[in-house]
């Protein structure tokens, strides 16, 4: 089985992609900041969590960083879409949205890189948790 | 290894200064002039002020925003509520004022909003 993100250690290049990714997620949660109002207020929210969930060294953080990259890329497209719909259409939105584009892509080249193919890391993560029921289930009839 | 680095700072480096100027994109220079004579609308802790406005019907006008929050706003004028056909969009401002043209409207109720907080509306009515 390949080696999942949490267990090898970041190259140079994987460090300079967490600070960008953390920039840019912090450059666009301060501009939504900036606009007031709850929906933007939260947004900006939502992007602090998600830079800090990038680098935090909790064990639990480290292990799901695939979760937070998806969830990140996710955030950010549907920011991007959301004021596709309903703008506004004016300079700083298209600042925030160039942002999230650059963002969106240097987190799918740092999942790549960290993590491999989407597909083939959720399967994986269906099979240990069915791995990890089946075992407790067994369990659990020796034990009755 | 290190052209990569280096590059990759530099994109942050200029998301971050231009992040930080984003407010400012929307300089006080760019805002229309003002007329003293325009009706004014004023934007304050996130709402408009008066949220009703009477106007002269069949004769175009000048219509001032005062926007007195850091966060952008604008007044755009529609038909309806639906804002789907526009009759005159003012320019988003930051803490500054801006004047728009809008032109003569026929006898009726029009609607206007902030189109940046969709919850910031008022009603013109044109006698």
């Amino acid at each position: 089985m390949a080696l999942r993100s949490a267990d090898r250690a970041l190259s140079p290049v994987d460090v300079a992609l967490r600070v960008a990714i953390v920039g840019l997620a912090l450059s666009t949660g301060y501009i939504h900041s900036t606009l007031g109002g709850v929906l933007f207020t939260l947004n900006a929210i939502g992007y602090l969590v998600a830079a800090v969930a990038m680098v935090i060294p909790l064990p639990l953080a480290v292990r799901y960083r695939w979760v937070v990259r998806l969830g990140l890329m996710g955030y950010a497209a549907t920011t991007i879409i959301g004021w596709a719909i309903q703008g506004p259409y004016y300079t700083t939105a298209y600042i925030a949205k160039a942002i999230e584009v650059v963002l969106i892509t240097l987190l799918a080249i740092d999942f790549a890189r960290m993590d491999g193919n989407p597909v083939t890391v959720i399967r994986n993560e269906v099979a240990d948790l069915q791995a990890k029921f089946g075992r407790r289930s067994a369990t659990n009839s020796s034990n009755a | 290894m290190k052209r990569l680095f280096l590059s990759l700072c530099l994109v942050v480096l200029a998301a971050i200064t231009v992040a930080c100027s984003g407010a400012a994109a929307d300089n006080p220079a760019s805002a229309g002039p003002v007329d003293p004579n325009a009706p004014v609308i004023t934007a304050q802790n996130m709402a408009f002020s008066p949220t009703t406005l009477d106007v002269t019907a069949n004769k175009a006008f000048s219509l001032t925003l005062d926007n007195r929050d850091g966060a952008p706003h604008n007044v755009a004028i529609y038909t309806d509520s639906s804002a789907s056909s526009s009759i005159s969009v003012g320019e988003i401002v930051s803490s500054n004022k801006s004047t728009q043209q809008v032109p003569a409207l026929k006898p009726g109720t029009y609607f206007f909003r902030c189109d940046v907080h969709h919850d910031m509306t008022g009603t013109i009515n044109a006698k």
